[in-house]
């Protein structure tokens, strides 16, 4: 009886699942094309403003669009990915949560005729995604590297807080940076820890690293939010004007830090330059390009306070 | 009143710790093998297969020493860049993606004016100020990007391929610098040929530095 109930249900499903399978919605061929701007996480305004500029372009170039948040969850963005390609997508523009994980949702993607274009994080293949266009966090980060090595005089304390461990970018910053910071053995590192990315877990970091190593002299950060978390557990520790932080990013709130002193430098990324070249090339591929850049990087620049005035937030200055 | 129970509920009573047993072992076995530990910086930066040593190697001596004569002259760049910045930068410059940040591949000759302990000055006719020749600050994708001979799509992962950038500055700062920072001093006329980075959008020529590729110190 019980076993009859379990293939009742199992069949349930399955039927179910074919059904959502048949109202897979058919594409006009009079309607506008539809594109899926899939982001890791929509908890940080940097990648709202990657999401928001990839949805103005996409609708600037005539395209119906709509924003995906996979909330840093690779589960998440898989349910993401069947539903836009379920629901008639043409083409995803899309943030991973995980340079290996995500890698089975753009193959799934591609195998269903969807082209992707990965913006700024990358999947670890070069036959999955039709494009990725990613910053140059290596590079930004050597500046930064050799620039925290000047200001810092080649001696002192200092921590490392990574971004999420999965990320590409989290090691290619961190690697950027070491690979200056590291040939310097008065430089040392009492402390690496990740924080995701995230605002506040970087403050509680740094808080517990605090406790431990009070009297260092240097923090970087894979990111800006963590800067502004590392910044206020200096402040709240009373060590604000003796730790020099670095961040990364050029998120609004740290380019006017750098302009008050609070913050001393960050790698300036264009979301913009990205979202608008993802959009585009998709466009292009509705259009029959097909040869495009495996990968497409973006360069970094480093903002501090002599030239910060050339800066706003995620960008140049207008 | 004792309960006779069936044989068959007697069996089952009697396998149910054995299933029990079996249930946690499994559960064991597949909670160790889905649980592990390990470093930060043990965490795969790149991948296993790929040898940055020898790509940079093979780079270096079959790529990069034989474009060294297609390197502009410091001269005539910077004077190019005060007439039209954009042919400058359209015909001299190699980037491998968008942005402002550009890379050239440069020569020039003239005369030490300072050894310091990051870079040595060194004068050349017909530009001011003196151009500085890294021998510290040895980092960066300006080598590896300058030639234009390098291609990001033959890389699986990024990581790959600023591994590259790494192993082509150590060369720098194994083989080009010592030699020459052991020897030079002020006054010595030195030939070199390096990489330079330019910024497109907010351009500034009044400190460049150069990371040496090939440096001489030639003394008449």
């Amino acid at each position: 009886m019980m076993i009859n109930r379990i293939h009742f249900l199992l069949l349930c499903c399955l039927l179910s699942g074919l059904g959502l399978i048949g109202c897979k919605t058919k594409q006009s061929e009079d309607g506008p094309k539809k594109i899926a701007i899939v982001v890791s996480t929509l908890n940080n305004p940097w990648f709202v403003f990657l999401a928001q500029k990839a949805e103005a372009k996409a609708k600037a170039l005539g395209y119906e669009s709509k924003i995906f948040d996979s909330q840093n969850n690779t589960a998440l963005e898989t349910d993401h990915f069947e539903n836009a390609i379920a629901s008639g997508y043409n083409a995803i523009l899309f943030n991973p949560t995980d340079a290996d994980g995500s890698i089975v949702n753009v193959k799934n993607a591609k195998a269903a005729g969807i082209p992707v274009f990965c913006m700024d994080r990358e999947v670890n293949s070069n036959d999955a995604a039709t494009s990725q266009i990613l910053s140059d966090s290596y590079s930004g980060c050597v500046a930064i590297g050799k620039y925290f090595v000047e200001t810092l005089n080649k001696k002192g304390k200092y921590v490392e807080i990574l971004g999420m461990v999965g990320d590409n970018n989290t090691w290619n910053r961190s690697k950027g940076f070491h690979s200056v910071v590291d040939f310097y053995p008065g430089l040392k590192m009492v402390a690496q820890q990740s924080a995701d990315f995230d605002r506040n877990k970087a403050m509680e970091v740094l808080e517990s690293i605090l406790q431990a190593h009070p009297d260092i002299d240097g923090v970087f950060c894979g990111n800006d939010a963590m800067a502004m978390g590392a910044y206020q557990a200096l402040v709240a520790a009373g060590k604000a004007d003796k730790v020099k932080v670095f961040g990364f990013d050029g998120a609004e709130d740290v380019v006017k830090s750098i302009q008050d002193g609070k913050i001393v430098a960050t790698g300036m990324q264009f979301p913009e330059v990205m979202a608008q070249t993802a959009a585009t090339f998709a466009d292009e591929y509705f259009k029959g390009k097909r040869d495009f850049p495996q990968k497409m990087p973006v360069a970094v620049e480093m903002v501090r306070k002599d030239n910060v005035e050339n800066y706003a937030a995620y960008g140049e200055k207008e | 009143m004792s309960k006779i129970m069936p044989p068959t509920a007697k069996r089952n009573n009697m396998r149910k710790p054995l299933r029990y047993l079996v249930f946690l072992l499994l559960v064991a076995v597949l909670a160790y093998n889905s649980v592990y530990f390990k470093k930060l910086d043990e965490v795969k930066a790149g991948s296993a297969s790929f040898n940055a040593v020898k790509y940079a190697s093979d780079f270096w001596n079959t790529k990069l020493i034989p474009t060294l004569n297609k390197a502009v002259e410091i001269n005539s760049l910077l004077s190019l860049l005060k007439t039209d910045k954009e042919k400058a930068f359209k015909d001299h410059s190699h980037a491998l993606g968008i942005g402002n940040i550009r890379y050239f591949l440069i020569k020039g000759s003239g005369v030490v004016t300072d050894v310091a302990e990051n870079q040595v000055s060194v004068q050349i006719e017909g530009v001011a100020p003196d151009i500085n020749i890294a021998t510290e600050y040895i980092f960066g994708n300006a080598v590896r990007d300058a030639s234009g001979a390098i291609d990001i799509n033959a890389f699986s992962n990024s990581m790959d391929f600023n591994n590259v950038s790494a192993e082509i500055n150590k060369i720098i700062r194994e083989k080009v610098v010592p030699p020459f920072k052991s020897n030079v001093k002020k006054g010595d006329h030195v030939d070199f040929t390096g990489a330079i980075e330019l910024n497109r959008e907010h351009l500034q020529t009044n400190n460049l530095e150069v990371i040496p590729v090939n440096l001489k110190i030639t003394n008449p």
